[in-house]
Parts: structure tokens; C-alpha cells; sequence
């Protein structure tokens, strides 16, 4: 048994009739660690995570929270964990406060213990004039702020968050953004799902790239980056080409009127050598540009699909 | 075994300040539709039914009026707020708490039990003020206790089958009205034909209005002791089913 995982997913496969939404994905999250699963829509990350908090019952395979079989010590796995659903709930009967107050109890916390812990969420997420509030007077992003607010009210050692910015202004995504940086600082172990390439970037230190209910790549960013093997370097000519060079036929490469776009593994180191051939045949650049690797490309490369398609 | 107490009691708490935040929809139109019975039937019919078994027509349809009452308001109860919670999506936010399935169908089962045991009350209460004797209070109450604790387990089972309010009303039409209708309100089943009888014999709620008859009236189709075993039987057979189902997850956990 390790003790320094949060999470550990062996052979995880769920099926829905015919369709195997999970199809055998084993997955190993640290103490602390913010680990982003990443994937398009219906790649299984919903099913994983919900598989997580019980909410799905997997066909096969098992899950442990903190080293322990999340079945068999079921009230110690779900006391550790608080998940924000990517669908927002809604309640017709009762105030924001309130409904923190509910969930608080349910997870087994004394009106009195929540008391302090609510003030703080409430004003964390900027829900304090909102408190005695019914969810159908709320904003969408209130209603996204307060289904946060739910998730953390118990204040779990691990926080799942699937499609958290789904669907919410840029200032509330980037509210966000600090306050799960934050509660990572805290030593929070963080899971999110998200089809954001730009959320999963900033967020995460760890990704899975997720496709087709199978883990088909995890790493660090930076590693996945250089993972990708299409890389290019795109180069704007001062004239357009009268005769094209024969040194270009040694790449792969594309030419629209005075721009030449290169394919290549390894742009930085290739780069020089490249420019002293163009100097040699006195062919003047005006800009030279590496577009920069993104898990857009990683996904592409892996998978030829773009993640959003 | 309940363990998470502050869970069980908080998931309790909430289904009954669920139907006290909307009293007007929950409370009041039992006792205004109880009026209304009591009004067209027991008024309008009286003069061509005197009495039926030495109590008059008016008093005789009462417990029957109580108990149809306290079915109706129990199971849509725990069957509405079930059925609510998984079309709002708040059902999944409860799942993933540490509350074992005892606790969450108790938690239900509570919540329409007293809203069938408080609509039950106010009714017995207006029952009295229209001349209704009850002879056995502490019976009375038992028995309006454990019918709503079956009917709010039956509920529960049938909120947690439903996918939409049209199936929910369907088993709240096609089944509840007329099993209530068929357990006696009112008449006697004594005065139904040889096979409409037999029939009455496997339906809870004729065992429900006898044996509230019995505890207030004195009189009743069926023996107290027979009424008592049944209903003890039947709540016992609902909620052990109530309690299963939410077990197994289905229509729920998927």
C-alpha cells in the first residue's frame, strides 16, 4: 500500500449496455497533488470521477481513497472527499445559507462546528449578500459559486471538480482559478476535469489526457508538451520566393506567398542551422516564430482529433 | 445500523421543513377537501343512509375520510420529494455523503410520515368538532402513525421508480384512489357483492379504515387484532422494501 496516494483507480471499466463509457483505466493521484484529467466531451472523465464518489457504480475494477477500498469503508472514503458536479443543482425550498447548512449536517458536521466554516465560504465566494437568497433568484454564476461552496463545506482533504468553469463568465473562471490555487497551496488534493486546455495548463501539475473512456497519456505538462512530435517554425521572407531552395526538400514544410511553415521535432535546436541555410543562399527573413507546444497539440498528436471537436 | 446521527437527523429535518415551507400546498387542502366530503357526502347522503352499523352515515365515513387522507398525503410526500430531488439534480449531492441507505430511506420515510401524521391530526381534530367520538386516542394515533409510515415507505419506492410526475401520477390515480375507494370509505364491505369482498380482504387500506373505525368508532368490517397484525405486517414489508431498493441503487446510482 502507498501511502502517499490520495486516489488510486485499478482496472476501472463501466459499461452502459453496449457502450464502455471507462474501459479499463487505472489512475494514481498523490497527497496534494493537482492532477487535471482532460478529454472532449464523452471521453469518460464524468464517469471516472463519479465513479470515485459512488455516484456510479463501475462494472469493474476498484477505487481507494487515502488507501482505503471505497466500498468497503464507504462513510470514511465519502467524508474525505467534496465534489462539485459539473450539472448545477437547483432547490426550490430553501436559502443559500441553509442549503450549507444541510450539507454540512449530512457530511456529519454540528450546526455550531459549520457555523464558522460557512461564514467563511460565503464570503470566500462572494455568496454573503446572496445568503438569504432561494436558488431560483440566483445568477448562473451564483448558482456555480454556491454548488463550490457545497463541495467545500465540509472541508474535504480531496476536491473533485468536473467542468467547474463550464459555461461561466471569465472573471468567475479566473476567481476560480485562485482560489483552487490556493487551496492547493493549503496541500489540497485537487482533481478537475475540464475540456480547457488553457485551465488545465496553469492549473495542473499532473495531466491524464483522457479518450474514449481510456487513459492514453499522463505526465506533467512541460512533459507532455515535448511529447509532441509535429512541431513547427514558422518563418515570414522579406520577398517572396523566386526559386524555391533545395535545402527545403530535407523538411516537411508548407509555403503561402512569403510565409514558409516548417515541420519539425525539435524546433529550438534545429532553428540556427536553419537560418545559416538560409543565409547562404541570401534569402532574408524578416520574422522567425515557434509556435508554442499546447495540450491541444499533444491531444492531436495522440489522437488526430482536436479535443474539442 | 445508524451511524452518521447528525446526517440522519439533519436528511430528517429537511424533508419535514420541506413540506412546512409550503404549508398551503401540504396542509391545507387535505382539511379543505375533508370539509368538502364531509359537506357532499356526508350531508347529501345521509338522509338515504341512516346509519351503518348503529353509527350514522356522516360519523361512519369519517376515520375512512382520516385515513384516505393520511395515505395520500404520506406517499406523495416521500414519492414528490424523491422524484424532485433527482429532476433537480440535488439527488447526487446527497449520494455522495457519508449516509448509508438506512439513513437516507428513514430520512424519507420520517418526512412523509409526519406530514401523513400531521395532516392525520388536524382532520381527527376536525372529525371531533363534527361529532366524531373517539373512544381509543392513544390507538388512534398508533394507527395513523403506522399507516403513514407504510404509505410514506411505499412512497419513497415508487418516487425512486419514477422517472417523470406522470408516471408518479399514475400510480397516485390508478392505484392509491382506487384502493382507498375500495377499502371502504364509504360503506361497508358487507355491503359489497361475494367478490368484491374477497378482494377488499388482500387491500391494506380496507385493514387502515377498519382499524381506525374500530379505535374511534367502536365498530369496524374487520377485528381489531386482524387489522393490527395486518397493517404491523404491511409497514413492516414496506419499509423493509423502501429500505432494499434505495440499497440497490437502482434508478439512482448508475
Amino acid at each position: 500500500m502507498n501511502n502517499n496516494l490520495a486516489i488510486k483507480i485499478i482496472n476501472l471499466f463501466k459499461s452502459y449496455e453496449n457502450v464502455h463509457a471507462v474501459n479499463g483505466i487505472d489512475l494514481e493521484i498523490k497527497k496534494g497533488e493537482f492532477y487535471g484529467l482532460l478529454g472532449p466531451n464523452g471521453a469518460g472523465k464524468s464517469t471516472t470521477i463519479n465513479s470515485i464518489t459512488s455516484l456510479v457504480k463501475p462494472s469493474k475494477g476498484s477505487i481507494e481513497i487515502f488507501g482505503k477500498n471505497i466500498e468497503d469503508n464507504f462513510r470514511f472514503a465519502r467524508s474525505k472527499v467534496g465534489i462539485a458536479q459539473q450539472e448545477v443543482s437547483q432547490d426550490w425550498f430553501f436559502p443559500v445559507e441553509q442549503l450549507l447548512y444541510f450539507q454540512a449536517g449530512f457530511y456529519g458536521v454540528l450546526r455550531k462546528d459549520a457555523k464558522e466554516r460557512i461564514e467563511y465560504l460565503l464570503n470566500k465566494l462572494g455568496l454573503s449578500k446572496h445568503r438569504s437568497k432561494k436558488m431560483r433568484e440566483l445568477s448562473g454564476g451564483m448558482k456555480r459559486r454556491l454548488q463550490i461552496a457545497k463541495a467545500l463545506v465540509h472541508d474535504p482533504d480531496i476536491i473533485i471538480l468536473d467542468e467547474p468553469t463550464a459555461g461561466v463568465d471569465v472573471e468567475l473562471r479566473h476567481d476560480l482559478w485562485t482560489y483552487l490555487q490556493e487551496l492547493h497551496s493549503e496541500g489540497k488534493t485537487i482533481l478537475l476535469t475540464t475540456h480547457y486546455i488553457d485551465e488545465a495548463e496553469l492549473l495542473c501539475e499532473r495531466v491524464g489526457i483522457i479518450d474514449k473512456g481510456k487513459l492514453i497519456v499522463e505526465d506533467s505538462v512541460n512533459n507532455l508538451k515535448k511529447m509532441v512530435k509535429n512541431s513547427s517554425i514558422e518563418i515570414q521572407l522579406k520577398d517572396e520566393l523566386e526559386n524555391k531552395p533545395q535545402f527545403l526538400n530535407d523538411y516537411e514544410h508548407h509555403i503561402e506567398d512569403k510565409k514558409i511553415n516548417i515541420i519539425i521535432d525539435k524546433p529550438n535546436m534545429e532553428l540556427p542551422s536553419i537560418i545559416l541555410k538560409f543565409s547562404e543562399k541570401a534569402i532574408k527573413i524578416e520574422d522567425i516564430h515557434i509556435p508554442q507546444t499546447s495540450l491541444e497539440d499533444v491531444f492531436l498528436d495522440l489522437t488526430g482529433r482536436k479535443i474539442n471537436d | 445500523m445508524i451511524k452518521n446521527w447528525v446526517g440522519f437527523y439533519t436528511l430528517s429535518s429537511r424533508e419535514i421543513m420541506r413540506f412546512f415551507s409550503v404549508w398551503r400546498q401540504t396542509i391545507i387542502p387535505g382539511i379543505v377537501t375533508t370539509l368538502l366530503y364531509i359537506f357532499v357526502f356526508g350531508v347529501a347522503l345521509e338522509n338515504r343512509i341512516t346509519e351503518i352499523g348503529g353509527v350514522s352515515y356522516k360519523i361512519y365515513i369519517l376515520p375512512g375520510l382520516l385515513m384516505m387522507n393520511v395515505i395520500t398525503n404520506a406517499t406523495a410526500n416521500s414519492a414528490s420529494s424523491m422524484l424532485q430531488m433527482k429532476l433537480l439534480q440535488t439527488l447526487p449531492e446527497l449520494l455522495i455523503t457519508p449516509l448509508s441507505s438506512l439513513e437516507l430511506s428513514l430520512s424519507f420515510i420520517i418526512g412523509g410520515t409526519i406530514r401523513g401524521f400531521v395532516n392525520g391530526v388536524l382532520i381527527l381534530f376536525i372529525c371531533w368538532l363534527a361529532g366524531m367520538p373517539i373512544l381509543n386516542l392513544p390507538l388512534t394515533l398508533l394507527f395513523i402513525f403506522l399507516v403513514a409510515w407504510s404509505f410514506s415507505s411505499l412512497g419513497l419506492f415508487v418516487g425512486q421508480l419514477s422517472d417523470s410526475w406522470d408516471q408518479l401520477a399514475l400510480i397516485q390515480n390508478f392505484v392509491i384512489t382506487p384502493f382507498s375507494f375500495l377499502g371502504g370509505i364509504f360503506y361497508s364491505i358487507k355491503m359489497l357483492p361475494a367478490w368484491a369482498m374477497t378482494l377488499s380482504q388482500v387491500n391494506p387500506i380496507y385493514y387502515a379504515i377498519s382499524a381506525l373505525r374500530e379505535a374511534t368508532l367502536g365498530v369496524s368490517d374487520a377485528s381489531l387484532i386482524t387489522s393490527s397484525i395486518f397493517l404491523i405486517i404491511f409497514t413492516i414489508t414496506t419499509t423493509v422494501i423502501a429500505v432494499q431498493l434505495m440499497a440497490t441503487g437502482k434508478k439512482i446510482r448508475f
